[in-house]
This record gives structure tokens, C-alpha cells and sequence, in this order.
């Protein structure tokens, strides 16, 4: 026990100091990218939010957004690395209407894919669980064929004390 | 005429491949009552004068005897020629012949043709009859043997001339099984008579005097009816006195029959002194020692017995009776006042102290009576019940109890009451072979403990008398001796009983003989054979069987093979595999057609092969025990899939949207450079 919690302390000290470092090297280049920087920030604004609302143990909400809102974004984005890559022309794009329009669909779209996908999939599962309960009932045939019955009668004790 | 020769016909039956026995030719003057007599022929030398004794069935012969006296040839023993197991058509299976040089001269002492024992000088009673027996007594010190079968009726003049008497047969019969009680010193006479046990040369040395005494009054040693009287006549007067003291003995031959008829062992002549004497070395008469007298009789159950050795006889004769009458210190009072004998009186009131009526000691009363019996007689057998068994008895009394549907239970209920140690403990005289035989009725003990197969009397029988054949039911008629006998002995069963016989192949007794008889461990897979799991059991039978197989290396053992291939059904269910089992049926046969049983033993307990199906079984438990919960969780609806959908769909989603960020940034690239 006493080994696992340091372990596990060990990597709550190693997060901060990761989180840190990338702090400070975004930090670093905004000097170097400040229009990227205001275009982006503006611009995946709803992938900020869904980072920070989302609650669910795997996380995905803000990869859902984010991929839909930065496709939104990315011809304003290319726009400004290949064109005026000045604060004017970031300021001008992020206060276009279009560009964030485009780009708040865009999310909006990413919410919308991370919201539908789960009851499509639910559906699927349900579908394949009578083919499935097939496939598992075959194979309980097969191993009572390969072990004879003692295979069911040695495991019946833990099916009881399952149903207990 | 005795010195003809019989001339055999009929059916024969061989003896290694040398000596032609012929049934149907008898030849009574030479029978014993425990085997009969046959023409035989040695094919070898055919002028050669032989006749086989065959063993009856139920008799132990004497095998530790007929090793070392075949082919030995003395003046004053039949010579054994040859020894062994034939197939015995009459009985319609294997026993014990004794093939011997034909004494020409005919028996000394015939009672049954009504012939006597022709009057000769003293003279010639030594050369002729004195100086052989003496040589064969001789030899029979030096190889540390005893004879036990010297009497009248099996005593043989070895030339047509009659000029030399040799000893009979001694092998067919336990030792002095066939003695008539007269011919035997007390202690032996008033024993069992399978229970004499193998006794001393002092015991042949009293056996040779009473016969040479009764041969020259021409007396017949079955004439004397009441034996106890006869015992009680010795005790008191001495066996001189008893067999000879009526009759005027020839005075060269008073010392040599006072010398050999001394009723104490230690002070009989032995071969030396016998020796001696043949030399012409005249020693002073031994006299007689006279059992001391009581003052006053002590009376029990209507009788009146002047001597402790009388007084325990006559205990022994009225057991359950005896306590009562013994008790509330009579003896003790006797054994002080009319004996004179405080010490024992001690010793008697140390066994018969305390509350007769206590139950523990109530129970105990059989083991008292008998020590007390022991006090009274140190030199006679151990009297337990219905018993009376010398200590070196026991080995021979056992299998022929055993074998003759006797009262095994009474000799094993002595034996597990450290009886022999109780005997050993009233030796007057410290002997060191004393206490390597108590050792060895310890161990016995320990088997009568432990009861299991492959213990218990059984194993105390095989354990004690190396003579012993195998007992079982299964391998009597095959008299099986010694351990590469055992198989072809089952595999004749096997064959006579077919392949499908439901029987195993081992009993109390093949597992006490092999346990008894194995110059190799074999006591973990005895152990086995104790088991209540019938795979594991038939799989220690084959296993044993194997063992055998592997070391005295018999081969052809089909039948035997093929019916442990039929009885090993349990063990091949001890495999959890069906296909494994359905492979082991079909090797089975073929491995009980070869006849070998090393290689059935290898198929049902390799341990690598149980290894596997144990674990296999183990996953396979496992993984139905997974399938069965999933299968029942979708039937019953308890499966939740929205967990599992949500973060499927999740994912599905993360990856959908990332090919879309990637799409459109490539399209976006594209438009910008085009």
C-alpha cells in the first residue's frame, strides 16, 4: 500500500511540472505567433468550454469539438499564415462573421456527432447481443462437450453465489 | 519289497524339465500325513532310486529347509534331490514336490503294514542308527536349522542291507506339525501342533532319544492316548521316567537316552556331547531334575496340581473358569505357603492385585490369565484362550490358521496384546536373539495397527514366514512363493475368469505379499491402494502391477493386461478431456494386447498428461463460468450496454471528428497553393 501511494504521489508531482512546462512554452511563443494565438483563442472558444464541462470518465467531448471546430476554423487560420500574418488582419478575421460563424457550426456539428453517436452505437449492440448470446451459447455446448459436465457442475457453486 | 524299484506309469507330471512324478503310482510306505508319496524318475540318470512327496494343500513346506538341503548329501538325512511347484493334475492345481533318493531299506517303524522294529545288539543301534543321526544332527547345528519331524514312522533304512537309518523328510510340514506329543519336550508337546515353531537342536536332539528309546522297547508312539497325562508324568517325573522308565534299557544306551531325554534344554547332551560319546567318552548319567512339589494341592475346577508347571496347564485347560479360582490371592497364598516361592507369589499378586471387577481389568482378564501362566511356567508356549503357540511358533501357525479357515482372530488378539513381549519379559536368562525376535513381533504389531490393505494380518503372515505362499483367492492355486510368480499367477486367473471380469487385481493378501516380499519401495503405492477414490485406487493397482512387471521382468501377460485395460475405466475417467479419454479407450486395447502393463501404466498416470488436463480443465471452468454470466445477462436483460455504447460511441465520434479536422485542413491547403 504504502508503495503504491508513493508511486501514485510520484505522478501527481510529475502532471503539475508537464502542465507547467507546456504553459510556459505556449507562453514563450505567443510573441512570436500573437495573431495565431487571438485567431485561435476567439475561434475554439466552444472547445475551450466542452473541455471544461465535460465531466464523463474518457473525455472525449473536447477531441469531438475540437476536431469539428478547428475544420471550421482552419481556412481563416491558413488565411492568415499565408496572407498578413499581423495582429490587424487577426483582429479583422475574428471579428468577421462568416469566420466565426463557420467556425461555431463547426462545433456546434462536433456537439451534435458526440451526442448522436452513442445512442447509433447503443442500437448496433442491441442488435448484435441475440447473435452474440448465440455465439457465447455455442461455445458453452463446445466446452461441456470438450470437459463433459463436471465443466457446468464445478462452476454452478460461483453461478450460486452470483445469484445470491 | 521296500527296495524294489517302482516303476512309475500313467500320466506324468515334470519337475524342471528332469524329474518325471507319476500320480497314478502311490507309494504309501513313504507318505507323510501332510504329503503324499509318488514314483518319479530322473530323466537324467535313470537308474537313479527317486520318489516326490507332494505337498496337500493348505500345509506350509519348509523352504528356508529345502534350500539348503537339496543335494546334500549326509549319512544320516534323505537326500533331497530336488524341490519345487508342479502342476498337479489330481488336484487340479500348482503344488509343492519334494523329490528324494529312495531309502532302500524300507521304514524303520511301519505301523500301518504292523511291522516292529527288529531287536538289534547295542552295538549295532550306535553304528547303525546313533552315528548317522548324529551326523545329520551335526550338520543341521552347523547350518543353524532344526529338523522336527525325528519319530519312528519317518526314520528309513537307507541300504537294502540295513545298515544306516536316515531321517526322513523334515520340508513338507510346519516343524513338528506331525510329532506325536510323546516324541516332543513338554513345552513343544503342549503346544499347538502348527505352533511348535522351529525350536532348537536341543528340541531334535529330545526328539531323537524318545524315538531311539520307544524303538527299543518296540513301542509305538501313538500308543500312549491321554496326553496330559503323559505331559504331567514328565513335568513331575522327567521324560526318562515317562518313556522309559518302566522298561530295562540296554546299559550302554541309559546315559546316551538320560543325556538326550534331560527335560531341561540348557542341560540336555547336545551334538557334541553326542559326539563324545560315539567316540567311546563315557560321561556320568544326567539326573533327573524333579519340578519341586507343593506342601498342599492346589485345587482347581475338581483337579489337584501339586507344581506350577501342572497348575498352569491346568489353568490353560479350564480358561474362563481360571480367574475366579486364581483370584482374591488364592494363588498368591498357595504360591507363598505351599510353594515356598515369595518372589513369584509378588509377581502373581502384581498381575491379579486390584479390583476384579474393574472393567478395564475385566477386559484385561484373558492377557492376566495368560501371564500368569507364563509366571508359573516360563518354559511353556504362550497359552492365550484357546491357544498354545511357542514364540517361534507364531510364524508357522499363522498361515496354517489362515489357510485351513482356523481361529485367526484369537492369534492376531495375542499379538496385538504384546503377548510375545510379555513371554520375552519372564525369561529367567537374558538372550540377545530374544530381543531381536521381540523387535521383530513389534514391528508386527505395527502392521496389525494400521489394519489398511497391504497391512494387517495379512502382512504380519508374509512378513514372518518367508515360506508363506500368497494367500489370495486369486493366486492359491498357483503357489506363488516369490514375487516373479505373482503376475503369471494373476494372468492364469485373468485367462480363466475373461477379460471382462469386474474383480480387481489386488487383494489383502497379493498387497501384503508384494509389501512383504518387494526388495523395493513399494509402500507409497500400498498406500494408495487404502484410497477411497476408485481412480485412484485401480490406477495404484496398475501402477504396482507395473512396478513388478519393470523389475522381475515378466512378459505375456495379456490376459492380465487386457482385464486391467477393462478395470481401468475409473482411471480413464480421472481425465477431465473427453477427447483425451476417447484417445485413451482406444490405446487401452492395444497396449492389453501387447501384455504390457509398464506401458498401460505410462498412458493412464503420465504426469505430464495429468498436468495438462488439470489445467485445461481449470480455463475451461473459467472461461464457461465467463460465457455462461454473459449469455444469461443478454437473456435476462441485465446486460448494460449504454456504458459500453457511450463510450463506443464516444470514441466513434472523437475519430470521426479529427477525419473531418484533417479533411478540411487538406482541402483548405489545396485551395491555397492551387
Amino acid at each position: 500500500m504504502a508503495k503504491k501511494a508513493k508511486s501514485s504521489g510520484g505522478k501527481k508531482g510529475q502532471a503539475p511540472a508537464g502542465k507547467l512546462f507546456m504553459t510556459m512554452a505556449l507562453l514563450a511563443l505567443i510573441p512570436f505567433s500573437l495573431p495565431t494565438m487571438l485567431l485561435l483563442f476567439a475561434g475554439m472558444l466552444p472547445t475551450l468550454v466542452a473541455a471544461l464541462t465535460d465531466r464523463s470518465a474518457s473525455r472525449y467531448a473536447w477531441i469531438c469539438v475540437g476536431g469539428c471546430n478547428f475544420a471550421g476554423l482552419c481556412p481563416a487560420v491558413l488565411n492568415l499564415w499565408f496572407g498578413h500574418h499581423e495582429i490587424t488582419y487577426a483582429l479583422h478575421l475574428v471579428t468577421s462573421v462568416r469566420v466565426m460563424l463557420m467556425s461555431y457550426l463547426a462545433a456546434a456539428g462536433g456537439w451534435g456527432l458526440y451526442f448522436i453517436a452513442p445512442p447509433i452505437v447503443l442500437t448496433v449492440m442491441a442488435a448484435t447481443s441475440k447473435r452474440r448470446a448465440a455465439v457465447l451459447t455455442s461455445q458453452l455446448k463446445k466446452l461441456e462437450e470438450e470437459w463433459g459436465a463436471e465443466v457446468q457442475q464445478k462452476a454452478a457453486m460461483a453461478v450460486a453465489a452470483d445469484e445470491l | 519289497m521296500p527296495n524294489d524299484k517302482e516303476k512309475g506309469s500313467g500320466a506324468v507330471v515334470t519337475l524342471r524339465d528332469r524329474f518325471l512324478i507319476f500320480p497314478a503310482t502311490p507309494l504309501p510306505q513313504f507318505a507323510t500325513p501332510s504329503a503324499q508319496a509318488f514314483a518319479a524318475e530322473d530323466r537324467r540318470e535313470r537308474d537313479k532310486e527317486v520318489f516326490a512327496l507332494i505337498v496337500k494343500p493348505g500345509y506350509t513346506a519348509r523352504t528356508q529347509l529345502l534350500r539348503v538341503l537339496k543335494g546334500v548329501d549326509n549319512a544320516g538325512l534323505m537326500t533331497l534331490v530336488e524341490w519345487g511347484t508342479v502342476d498337479w493334475p489330481p488336484a487340479g492345481r500348482k503344488v509343492m514336490a519334494l523329490v528324494y533318493m529312495k531309502p532302500l531299506g524300507g521304514c524303520v517303524w511301519d505301523p500301518k503294514a504292523g511291522a516292529a522294529f527288529k531287536r538289534l545288539d547295542e552295538g549295532e543301534i550306535t553304528r547303525k542308527v546313533i552315528a548317522p543321526a548324529v551326523a545329520a544332527l551335526k550338520f543341521l547345528r552347523a547350518q543353524s536349522l532344526t529338523h522336527r519331524a525325528i519319530r519312528p514312522t519317518n526314520m528309513f533304512w537307507a541300504t537294502p542291507e540295513r545298515d544306516r537309518v536316515v531321517f526322513g523328510d523334515a520340508a513338507a510340514a510346519p516343524p513338528a506339525f506331525e510329532q506325536p506329543a510323546a516324541l516332543e519336550p513338554v513345552e513343544s508337546a503342549i503346544s499347538m501342533p502348527a505352533g511348535r515353531g522351529d525350536g532348537t537342536i536341543a528340541n531334535d536332539i529330545y526328539s531323537f532319544g524318545a524315538s531311539l528309546a520307544l524303538l527299543i522297547q518296540n513301542r509305538d508312539a501313538a500308543a500312549f492316548s491321554n496326553e496330559e497325562a503323559l505331559n504331567r508324568h514328565k513335568m513331575v517325573m522327567g521324560s526318562y521316567s515317562a518313556l522309559a522308565g518302566e522298561a530295562r534299557m540296554p546299559l550302554a544306551l541309559v546315559e546316551i537316552l538320560r543325556g538326550t531325554l534331560c527335560d531341561d534344554p540348557n542341560e540336555r547332551w547336545d551334538t557334541e556331547g553326542m559326539d563324545l560319546w560315539l567316540s567311546g567318552r563315557r560321561l556320568t548319567p544326567l539326573v533327573p531334575r524333579i519340578e519341586k512339589r507343593a506342601v498342599r494341592a492346589f485345587s482347581l475346577s475338581g483337579k489337584d496340581y501339586m507344581t506350577a508347571r501342572e497348575l498352569a496347564m491346568g489353568i490353560a485347560s479350564v480358561w474362563d473358569a481360571a480367574l475366579a479360582q486364581i483370584g482374591e490371592s488364592k494363588l498368591e497364598t498357595w504360591l507363598t505357603r505351599a510353594m515356598d516361592n515369595k518372589g513369584k507369589a509378588e509377581a502373581v499378586a502384581g498381575l491379579l492385585g486390584g479390583d476384579a471387577m474393574d472393567p478395564e481389568r475385566r477386559t484385561a482378564a484373558d492377557t492376566t490369565i495368560a501371564k500368569v501362566c507364563m509366571l508359573l511356567d516360563p518354559m511353556a508356549p504362550i497359552r492365550y484362550k484357546n491357544l498354545s503357540v511357542m514364540v517361534d511358533g507364531y510364524r508357522w501357525l499363522l498361515p496354517m490358521a489362515m489357510a485351513n479357515g482356523g481361529d485367526v482372530r484369537t492369534i492376531a488378539e495375542s499379538l496385538m496384546r504384546e503377548l510375545p513381549k510379555a513371554w520375552y519379559e519372564t525369561r529367567e536368562a537374558y538372550n540377545p536373539d530374544n530381543s531381536v525376535m521381540d523387535s521383530g513381533f513389534r514391528t508386527q504389531k505395527g502392521y496389525l495397527d494400521r489394519g489398511v490393505i497391504g497391512n494387517g494380518i495379512e502382512r504380519v503372515v508374509y512378513e514372518m514366514n518367508e515360506s508363506v505362499p500368497c494367500l489370495s483367492p486369486m493366486v492359491v492355486e498357483e503357489y506363488v512363493l516369490e514375487m516373479r510368480d505373482l503376475l503369471p499367477a494373476l494372468n492364469a486367473y485373468a485367462k480363466r475368469k475373461g477379460d471382462t471380469n469386474p474383480a480387481l487385481p489386488i487383494d489383502r493378501h497379493i498387497a501384503a505379499f508384494v509389501a512383504a516380499r518387494a526388495n523395493f519401495d513399494v509402500e507409497r503405492i500400498i498406500g494408495d491402494l487404502s484410497t477411497n477414490d476408485d481412480g485412484r485406487k485401480i490406477m495404484a493397482m496398475i501402477n504396482l502391477l507395473a512396478m513388478i512387471q519393470w523389475r522381475v521382468g515378466v512378459t505375456g501377460l495379456t490376459s492380465l493386461t487386457m482385464w486391467l485395460a477393462h478395470i481401468a475405466k475409473p482411471a480413464v475417467a480421472g481425465f477431465h478431456n473427453r477427447d483425451k479419454r476417447k484417445e485413451l479407450e482406444e490405446a487401452l486395447p492395444r497396449a492389453g494386447k501387447e501384455g504390457n502393463i509398464v506401458e498401460l501404466s505410462r498412458l493412464l498416470d503420465s504426469a505430464d498428461e495429468r498436468g495438462a488436463d488439470i489445467r485445461g480443465f481449470e480455463e475451461a471452468k473459467q472461461a464457461w463460468l465467463e460465457a455462461y454470466r454473459s449469455v444469461r445477462d443478454i437473456v435476462e436483460g441485465h446486460e448494460d450496454l449504454r456504458e459500453e455504447a457511450a463510450k463506443t460511441g464516444a470514441q466513434i465520434a472523437s475519430l470521426i471528428s479529427i477525419t473531418i479536422a484533417f479533411v478540411a485542413i487538406s482541402v483548405s491547403l489545396v485551395r491555397m497553393i492551387f
